[in-house]
């Protein structure tokens, strides 16, 4: 779907990945890493100064209107309506373009006007909005045309939690019917929970591309439980345990799950006094991004 | 017809959007009334009840001012649809939808000349034409080939600024542009100041210009004044002008799209 060569641009060096079709990527990546000129590249707002892009096997830059009918992209800094018109009359004017039926575009606009709350103020002009409202909007009018290629730089700046939701459970569908989505975003659980594969930019070069799980058991491994027991206290001598901590008879474990699993350490303990509560924790997304970012080493196995 | 069927859609969705400002449309036709009075009363103080100066009669004068300010009326262009696209940056935006750009700009302002004729041209002129009077057509003809001029009276004066709006691309602000280009339209045009009353090397001068193909060119023919060999030397110099200044346009165009995409925003 999307394939980059060798690409530079800007701060971007030497940027080579294959994203296949159907794939959910979160790109990540501090701030000034070049998540937004990425993206750029993909749709042909930029050129690649050298290396090639190509984008459902076309050069972007060149057949822009093509991929537009195919391709929906939302940049957070760009204007996506006209600012005079009405909420409704600005989906109309996108009714027009991609040329829908109108039992399909009141289909469509409907749902989404509802599921992502924008029906209350589909009368108003869109610069009388909130931040808010306009993200709500914004986000509908790139889902209505259903793109088999969504793009988004930061989707969800500005938008509050139910509204969060709902584009969760929006792009979820979207992915089960095959749509290749590509978000960049600071908010590591929106991406953790939508995206299966990551890339990683830092200072404009790929620091990591492939699984969301892979990349997890590399550079965050660890798992911590915490363990109420009632009787002795248990012997964790042979346990390959990173530290353990004591807090009346509540034991805090933790460990590296590429060396030894939950289950191993329940049964080792269970084996010698009673438990009455556990709770697990894995480490997550942001947790691995930040050790790369430090420039840790991973361990593997 | 698929190609054109967004296009044409957005010429109707302009058309009828325009129907919403009543109390602005009806201003607006009151000052377009008003102007051809004030013009009236001003060449006929300057003809001191004569009624031909220089083989130029009152009721030419008045033809001219009347039918080149309702044609004003209808050629509707947005001189800062693309400044302002540029400037906020939704530039990139429309470049990814599936549209021209320059169709749908074509379209609004399509959309918004055909409001204008139907209702800003024909009551205006109607209410001079019962007050002050005009010439009657040439002929028959002459009227047919008098809507086909000013329709591309219209082209010349759509592509002037289309290829001034594509040095928004350069500049941070092109209202100084846009304002000198419309007293040059205003002035050389002849729509304020007919042609006849130039001096000779100032008519020079414009015959060199698109400007005199705008309202100009329409109107001597529908006073009769041209031959049908200057008639369709007339309509080469529109056709010539349009095709100029779209080349322009366009090339320009393609320059600061390139800025666009390796410079970004």
């Amino acid at each position: 779907m999307i394939i980059f060569e060798h690409v530079c641009k800007f701060i971007l060096s030497d940027v080579n990945l294959h994203i296949p079709q159907g794939i959910s990527l979160g790109l990540i990546g501090p701030s000034g890493s070049g998540k937004t000129t990425f993206l750029k590249l993909t749709c042909g707002l930029l050129e690649p100064a050298a290396g090639s892009v190509y984008t459902m096997r076309l050069i972007p830059e060149k057949n822009r209107r093509k991929l537009g009918s195919m391709t929906g992209a939302f940049f957070a800094d760009t204007p996506f309506f006209r600012e005079e018109d009405t909420v409704e009359s600005n989906f109309r004017d996108l009714k027009i373009i991609y040329r829908m039926q109108d039992n399909i575009f009141d289909k469509e606009y409907y749902a989404l006007a509802e599921r992502l709350g924008f029906r209350s103020f589909e009368k108003e002009s869109v610069k009388q909005l909130s931040l808010g409202q306009r993200r709500r909007a914004e986000l509908g009018a790139l889902l209505l045309s259903r793109p088999k290629l969504i793009l988004l730089d930061e989707p969800t700046e500005g938008l509050d939690q139910t509204a969060r939701d709902s584009l969760r459970e929006l792009l979820m569908e979207r992915k089960m019917e095959g749509t290749t989505l590509v978000i960049s975003s600071h908010n590591m659980e929106e991406i953790s929970a939508i995206c299966e594969r990551i890339a990683l930019l830092d200072h404009g070069s790929l620091r990591y591309y492939g699984e969301k799980e892979l990349l997890l058991r590399h550079f965050a491994p660890d798992e911590v439980m915490e363990i109420s027991f009632s009787g002795k206290m248990p012997d964790l001598e042979d346990l390959p345990l990173r530290h353990y901590s004591l807090h009346q008879n509540k034991l805090k474990l933790t460990y590296n799950s590429n060396y030894v699993t939950s289950a191993e350490l329940l049964r080792h303990i269970l084996a010698q006094t009673t438990i009455t509560a556990v709770t697990t924790q894995k480490s997550g997304l942001s947790e691995a991004v930040s050790r790369i970012e430090r420039g840790e080493k991973h361990e593997l196995y | 017809m698929t190609k054109l069927y967004p296009y044409l859609a957005f010429v109707k969705k302009s058309f009828l959007g325009l129907s919403a400002y009543r109390f602005n449309h009806f201003m607006g036709i009151l000052n377009t009334i008003l102007r051809i009075f004030i013009f009236w009363e001003i060449y006929r103080a300057l003809y001191g009840g004569r009624t031909e100066v220089d083989g130029i009669t009152i009721t030419m004068v008045a033809t001219n001012f009347i039918l080149s300010m309702g044609l004003d009326s209808v050629f509707f262009v947005n001189d800062y649809y693309l400044p302002d696209r540029i400037q906020n940056g939704s530039i990139a935006t429309e470049l990814l939808l599936p549209v021209s750009i320059h169709g749908r700009m074509l379209a609004d302002n399509l959309g918004h000349a055909l409001f204008q004729l139907l209702f800003h041209f024909v009551p205006a002129v109607a209410v001079s034409v019962l007050f002050i009077g005009i010439a009657a057509p040439a002929d028959f003809s002459m009227l047919l080939l008098f809507l086909l001029s000013a329709l591309f009276g219209y082209g010349v004066l759509w592509t002037i600024s289309f290829a001034a709006q594509m040095l928004s691309f350069w500049l941070i602000n092109v209202w100084s542009i846009m304002t000198i280009k419309n007293v040059f339209i205003n002035v050389l045009s002849g729509s304020m100041i007919p042609l006849w009353f130039m001096p000779d090397w100032m008519r020079g001068v414009i015959r060199f210009t698109p400007f005199s193909s705008i309202y100009f060119t329409p109107l001597q023919i529908y006073l009769g004044q041209l031959s049908f060999s200057e008639i369709l030397h007339g309509f080469l110099i529109q056709f010539f002008w349009i095709v100029i200044l779209l080349s322009i346009g366009m090339f320009l165009w393609k320059k600061g799209q390139k800025k666009l995409v390796v410079q970004g925003g």
